[in-house]
């Protein structure tokens, strides 16, 4: 993916963009290998600093990683 | 309550670009400066803000469900084998050094951390000395290893005090020796291993090296200098120069009067001294600012742009220049060992020392006295480390010392961590039965369960750390701040 507008540096930003598109692709390909009429909607990845979460869509995708305060 | 959060748009073109747009888009505060880049493609800006239109309500509510969810509260997951125990790997030493009675004066990891070096000297010794001393390295990766026979010996004219691997060629070595010079060798090299060395000039250190340290050069990406600190009082850089030799590129010198005294430190009679440097450390998030520590107990500021001269009699080629900015509160003692924290925030400048009285002082670069003061044993600590990968973890190599009226030398390794506890370490390590202080720790930033010690019997002992201590917990960071942020009266 190629990023269009970010809040982070350059580096992390097209480290983020380019794995987490092969990512958002490959569970895509999980939804509807399980149930063609299904779809992904919505990615959300936690580790034990941050949440990240995925907005997909055909053209462009959205990218947030939030830090959740306990 | 508040998030912290980042937002990235992508789009699935192949075509390498990257392109600024002005979308209205609810964002906090974009911190990074607007790039000028080529645009070779066109983002359709409408359909881009119809994207985000469609996609930023479920964001938004996700993103609030997140910070109020209490879904994940003390989950954790193990993906590594819990190891429970700390075990020694290896015990490793020269015998022919042993049987001279030499000590293992520092350790040092390579940079691909699968090497062990370690130097050969005295660290009781008084006078100027003219034994003969060892630089031994050992490659644990190896199959066949012996721990009684290093992969490879170097036979030094002088007592070698401390040693340092450069930061990215795994071959190169750097070593100080008891008579103030400065040899770099390079392990790869059969013949005569050493490359660079400051030989004895009107230049050289008058005094024993006790820690030497690699900076990356600026200007030349592939040369870097060598930094050497001794108890003459002075620090000096030198770079590679012809014919093997290493010339001095830049230096200090600490003198007594030319060290900025807080009034709210004890005043000393310093006199017109020269200041002996023990040991030094760089911060991590500005590379022109280091910590020292000197004899006289004080642990300094110092910057490596300061621009006054020092007060100094004897000449050398390059004029030299007085670091220290602050003082800190002393110690009962010399201080032996400075170290920075890896693990930085923008308020977050921490640093320990400890030296002869036993303590240990955490201290925030932003006030002189220490957050936290732990009286870690009775005896001498000779060097104290930071863990590369737990931010509350930090070690420290104690000795000889004075307890409960008899001299006593049984050495410990200390492993401290504030998330356990702030008064008493989490675990010590006995090196050895009997009486061999332990000198020198480092940890191995590549295999962060590693820790080699090396101790006054000669021997170095490489210890598995266990999970507890290479892990770094969910809120450590958070922790650290909390540590920081406190003031003592």
């Amino acid at each position: 993916g190629i990023p269009i507008r970010t809040t982070l540096d350059n580096s992390t930003t097209v480290q983020y963009a380019g794995l987490l598109h092969q990512l958002t692709m490959k569970a895509r390909s999980t939804v509807r290998d399980i149930d063609p009429q299904n779809d992904l909607t919505f990615l959300r990845i936690r580790s034990k600093k941050h949440e990240i979460m995925i907005a997909p869509d055909k053209e462009y995708l959205l990218i947030v990683i939030q830090n959740p305060c306990e | 309550k508040s998030c912290q959060t980042g937002k990235i748009s992508t789009t699935e073109t192949a075509v390498q670009s990257y392109t600024s747009q002005d979308a209205s888009v609810q964002t906090d505060q974009s911190k990074d400066a607007v790039q000028d880049f080529q645009q070779e493609v066109q983002v359709d800006y409408s359909s881009l803000l119809a994207f985000l239109r469609k996609v930023e309500d479920a964001v938004i509510k996700e993103l609030n469900k997140n910070w109020k969810s209490r879904a994940f509260d003390g989950f954790e997951v193990n993906w590594t084998d819990q190891n429970e125990t700390v075990l020694c790997l290896h015990t490793l030493s020269y015998p022919e050094a042993q049987d001279q009675n030499l000590q293992v004066t520092s350790v040092s990891w390579n940079a691909t951390g699968s090497v062990v070096a370690c130097s050969y000297g005295r660290l009781d010794g008084g006078d100027w000395s003219t034994e003969k001393s060892y630089v031994c390295t050992w490659n644990l990766d190896r199959r066949g290893l012996n721990p009684q026979r290093p992969d490879l010996v170097v036979d030094v004219p002088s007592s070698v005090m401390c040693l340092a691997f450069h930061p990215s060629q795994p071959s190169l070595i750097a070593g100080g020796l008891f008579s103030g010079e400065l040899v770099v060798w390079d392990t790869s090299r059969t013949e005569d291993p050493v490359i660079w060395r400051t030989g004895l000039t009107d230049d050289t250190h008058s005094d024993p090296v006790y820690q030497v340290n690699w900076l990356p050069d600026a200007k030349h990406r592939n040369h870097a200098r060598l930094l050497s600190v001794s108890t003459d009082g002075k620090i000096l850089v030198w770079r590679e120069a012809r014919d093997g030799r290493l010339a001095l590129a830049e230096g200090f010198a600490m003198m007594a009067q030319q060290i900025p005294r807080s009034t709210q430190l004890k005043k000393f009679a310093w006199g017109e001294a020269a200041v002996g440097v023990t040991s030094l450390s760089f911060s991590h998030f500005d590379p022109r600012m280091f910590i020292v520590g000197v004899e006289g107990g004080y642990s300094l500021k110092c910057s490596t742009a300061a621009e006054t001269l020092a007060l100094q009699r004897t000449g050398s080629s390059v004029p030299l220049r007085a670091p220290a900015e602050l003082a800190f509160s002393p110690h009962g003692g010399p201080v032996y060992s400075v170290s920075c924290s890896p693990f930085h925030r923008q308020v977050l400048n921490l640093f320990l020392s400890c030296g002869t009285d036993g303590q240990v002082h955490l201290h925030s670069i932003l006030q002189t006295q220490p957050l936290v003061s732990l009286q870690l044993s009775k005896k001498y600590l000779f060097c104290v480390r930071w863990s590369p990968v737990r931010p509350l973890v930090f070690a420290a190599a104690s000795g000889e010392g004075n307890c409960n009226k008899c001299f006593c030398f049984t050495g410990d390794v200390h492993l401290f961590d504030f998330e356990k506890s702030s008064q008493k370490p989490a675990l010590s390590i006995k090196q050895a039965v009997g009486e061999c202080p332990v000198y020198c720790v480092e940890f191995n930033i590549k295999q962060t369960q590693l820790l080699a010690a090396g101790d006054a019997t000669g021997t170095v002992k490489v210890w598995q750390l266990s999970s507890d201590f290479t892990e770094q917990g969910p809120r450590e960071m958070i922790h650290l701040e909390q540590l920081a942020s406190e003031i003592t009266d």
